[in-house]
């Protein structure tokens, strides 16, 4: 019964991947990236004008979750396959980025077990970010290659496996990564325009994404796999391309939170930056790209109110300050009470728009 | 008084209303027919009386009860059991287990020991190829052995009506007339009340009984099956000519 | 050679009642319970009395072991109900990924708890220390321990098959894990057996609390995570919402492990959980649907 009424909505995606009918829907859409990127803008000026130092990191944290959780939504989102292993991704990306930028003579006592010209090279951050990303992406498709035959929750222990795999081969290869132990000297970059071109890059990367005709057509299978496989879509196809784009942005955000703390462990990249930037997608929404990068301006805003809380907030005369370990527990219940009155996330599978003026 | 009564009963589907404004209701020991075509609504009707799927709006009464959006275990408790489409047998289980787990919820009576042992000889009786193959997987057993053994299932559960979506689905022609057999054996027996749904109405006019004709989500035609069963006016009501 | 075998034996036997634990709850509500670590650290804990000093103070623990083992058992049963009725029994309808980061949120709550409580450096405690002597069979030296982790653990498995053949209750949670809604319209009340999955699967944390707190020493509040991961896995390739399947994963997971650290080079040996994800991930590639296919469970695409 009710593949007769979504014939319609399918049949609309598929007419809109035409030619001339792409470019109206890039414009009917292009305002949602506009929107989420100058609310980031926002955020980042408003940093910037207080010149405050914590603020600062702060800030920079939350760019760089928008990036993490905006790769997860170009997998997460458009295919419906719920992914634990992206954040392996990030790891890579963190390592190669380490690979590339730090000093040759720390690197060599450091890092023996890397080849010799690796060694020798040092480059400029950014280049290396963008090379870190490459290297995630290509990964991504080795990996996805294999995976994405796997459909539901098969697929979602799989993507896991791959984390710890990278993981346990990370934590004990101790000529190359340096094991459990961390890898210092990453030139830290304390300016905040970097982390915030990557995550008005990241954003575009996943709207240019959702129109181009994979992400359509892998939205499409998302939501009537059936129909959409009879209509000609290789779901395994589609949701590779989602992947590898996924893995590099993932891979670009390991660079530069590598590049903001300047040490690397594997245990950063582990269980639970899986599931702190899991639950920002989840909460805000994991269908919407506006619901990934609401989730995590809420949520690190949330973390960062029950912080100030756990420090003491003066209240007259007296100091109010909650015990220890209260701010996750009250996280963890405003995160359920959250998901048990909207289920399907804040934004659900909406995105931010301007109100329509004029229609048709 | 009805044994069941639906008054204004619709049903949606996000977007999509699958039944509007239905009211109907049936006397003790009745047989009826809800026909017509794929999607017009019956399915969801049972499923909604069942409590399965949700009533956007209506009340359904159950032997002088409301039951509107009920807990499916509260209505099967009023004596209602249903037959879904598809049969829906426990597969990994056994036959005679498929056959015990409706009595489960008379467990707390007195004597409900005896009372399901004597149940089970008696759909046994009723079904004797079910009983040598008790300790069976129910999973492997063909279209119509399902078919017999979903309805001794529900019969299991000492209904006072008993809803049966698409008894015929699947089966080879001679298969559906055995299970109508039982069906109408049973009926004597018991004093059942029996709601079936069917696509086609050439078993209800078979029959016999009161037939329910339903299209887009709504009832077009309410009278005896045998005439009803008169060519045109069904037809028209089927495929929805009209002629105005 | 038998040093192997019990070692896969006993370490299968933790990774199959952690897959257990997590089928039982799948079956019934279709929901990846990754707060099940945190209730098997819950049971260790609740033998301690609250405080966050380095040195443990025995609370439960003390008691002699036929009162301990019940108290642990019903430590994992009464919070994992509690989490049902409080949390869980709201996300009936939710989707599997937004049921799943639920769980997680709730594991989280119960951790951080249990941090305010116990701060987070490991404890030492000694629970039933008679266990911890070796014994001799057919000329192999083996921790007692070991041998009343399998014994207990085959225990635990042959009760609850016959818990969920004979008993009324454990045929209304089998029809209920095949065909919820088939199970509700014959009067299987929904709450009681979801209610009663969550009690299993508790008490198996509880178990594997005991089990675990006594071969290592020690309680952390990480102790469940480990176990879970491989439990989680093992539930899947075991086909999800088969208890015989998560079982025999289980214990297939835990010879995969125990074989490798023998068999791999020695320089390959600090990268076994990596040979032994990669495992993994073929099962799955050659049997998505797990080793033993759930009926009733069949995903679309």
């Amino acid at each position: 019964m009710s593949a007769v009424v979504s014939e319609t909505p399918l049949a609309g995606v598929v007419k809109a991947a035409k030619k001339p009918a792409r470019f109206s829907l890039a414009r009917r859409t292009i305002i949602t990236p506009i929107l989420l990127s100058l609310l980031l803008i926002a955020i980042t000026l408003i940093t910037v004008m207080t010149g405050s130092r914590p603020f600062n990191q702060t800030v920079i944290d939350v760019l760089v979750r928008v990036i993490f959780v905006v790769g997860l939504y170009i997998f997460i989102g458009n295919s419906g396959v719920l992914s634990f292993g992206h954040v392996g991704f990030a790891c890579l990306g963190a390592y190669a980025t380490a690979w590339l930028t730090i000093n040759p003579i720390m690197k060599s006592s450091a890092l023996p077990g890397l080849p010799e010209w690796l060694l020798q090279t040092r480059l400029p951050y950014w280049e290396a970010a963008v090379l870190a990303a490459l290297f995630a992406g290509v990964a991504a498709l080795i990996f996805g290659r294999v995976l994405m035959r796997l459909s539901g929750i098969a697929a979602s222990i799989a993507t896991f496996a791959v984390l710890a795999m990278i993981n346990t081969i990370y934590s004990n290869w101790d000529s190359v990564t340096g094991g459990t132990s961390s890898v210092v000297g990453i030139p830290i970059i304390r300016t905040i325009w970097p982390y915030l071109i990557g995550a008005v890059v990241a954003i575009f990367i996943a709207w240019a994404h959702a129109i181009s005709r994979s992400g359509l057509a892998l939205r499409a299978a998302r939501d009537e796999p059936i129909a959409a496989s009879a209509s000609g879509v290789d779901i395994p196809k589609e949701r590779l391309v989602a992947f590898v784009v996924s893995g590099a942005v993932m891979g670009l955000g390991g660079a530069l939170m590598a590049h903001s703390i300047g040490v690397v462990t594997p245990d950063t990249f582990y269980l639970s930056l899986t599931f702190t930037t899991l639950s920002m997608l989840v909460v805000g929404g994991m269908g919407s790209l506006s619901g990934g990068v609401i989730g995590v301006v809420l949520l690190s805003a949330l973390i960062q109110a029950l912080r100030w809380l756990e420090a003491g907030v003066p209240i007259g005369e007296s100091t109010f300050a909650m015990p220890k370990g209260l701010q996750e527990i009250a996280l963890g219940i405003i995160m359920i009470v959250i998901l048990a009155l909207r289920p399907s996330g804040l934004m659900g599978n909406r995105e931010v728009t301007l109100p329509r003026r004029n229609r048709g | 008084m009805s044994l069941l009564a639906l008054s204004d009963i619709t049903i949606r589907y996000s977007r999509l209303t699958a039944v509007r404004d239905v009211s109907f209701s049936m006397a003790e020991g009745e047989i009826l027919f809800i026909t017509g075509p794929n999607g017009a609504g019956k399915s969801s009707l049972l499923r909604a009386i069942a409590g399965v799927t949700p009533v956007a709006g209506g009340r359904i009464d159950l032997a002088g009860q409301e039951i509107t959006s009920q807990a499916p275990e509260n209505i099967a408790r009023l004596g209602f059991s249903m037959v879904p489409e598809g049969r829906e047998v426990f597969g990994s289980l056994t036959i005679e287990e498929n056959l015990l787990i409706g009595t489960g919820m008379h467990a707390n009576n007195r004597g409900w020991r005896t009372r399901a042992a004597s149940e089970l000889e008696a759909v046994y009786a009723t079904f004797p190829m079910l009983k040598e193959r008790r300790n069976g997987q129910a999973g492997l057993l063909s279209g119509g052995q399902q078919q017999m053994l979903v309805i001794g299932r529900a019969l299991m559960t000492n209904p006072k009506l008993i809803a049966i979506d698409e008894p015929s689905l699947g089966l080879a022609p001679n298969i559906t007339d055995q299970v109508y057999e039982r069906l109408i054996v049973l009926r004597a027996q018991r004093g059942l009340t029996l709601l079936i749904v069917e696509q086609s109405s050439a078993r209800a006019m078979m029959v016999g009984g009161r037939m329910i004709l339903m299209r887009g989500g709504q009832i077009v035609l309410d009278g005896d099956a045998r005439t009803l069963g008169n060519g045109e006016a069904i037809q028209a009501a089927y495929f929805g000519y009209e002629d105005h | 050679m038998l040093q192997i075998l019990f070692d896969a034996l006993s370490l299968g036997s933790l990774y199959a009642l952690g897959a257990l634990g997590i089928a039982l709850i799948f079956g019934v509500m279709r929901l990846v319970n990754f707060a099940h670590g945190d209730v098997i650290a819950f049971c260790v804990f609740a033998l301690l009395w609250p405080s966050t000093d380095a040195m443990a103070i025995v609370f439960a623990g003390q008691l002699p072991w036929y009162l301990l083992v019940p108290f642990v058992l019903l430590c994992g049963a009464g919070l994992s109900v509690l989490c049902e009725i409080v949390v869980f029994r709201r996300f009936r309808k939710a989707n599997p990924a937004t049921m799943m980061i639920t769980s997680f949120a709730l594991g989280f709550v119960i951790r951080y708890f249990l941090l305010m409580l116990y701060s987070s450096r490991p404890k030492s405690i000694s629970l039933l220390p008679t266990l911890s002597q070796p014994v001799e069979i057919f000329g192999a030296r083996l921790p007692l321990l070991q041998l009343i982790t399998i014994i207990a653990t085959m225990a635990i498995l042959i009760g609850l098959t016959l818990f969920l053949r004979q008993t009324r209750f454990g045929l209304e949670m089998r029809a209920a894990a095949e065909n919820f809604s088939m199970a509700r319209m014959l009067g299987v009340r929904a709450n009681r057996v979801i209610m009663g999955a969550f009690a299993l699967s508790g008490a198996l944390a509880g178990a594997i609390a005991l089990i675990f707190g006594s071969q290592t020493g020690t309680a952390d509040i990480q102790m469940g995570a480990s176990i879970m991961l491989m439990a989680f896995i093992a539930t899947v390739i075991g086909g999800l919402g088969s208890l015989g399947g998560a079982v025999l994963a289980g214990f297939l997971l835990g010879a995969a492990s125990v074989v490798m650290q023998v068999m791999l080079p020695v320089d390959a040996r600090p990268f076994r959980d990596a040979f032994v994800y990669g495992a993994v991930i073929l099962v799955l590639l050659f049997r998505p649907q797990g080793l033993i296919a759930a009926r009733g469970t069949k995903e679309r695409v």
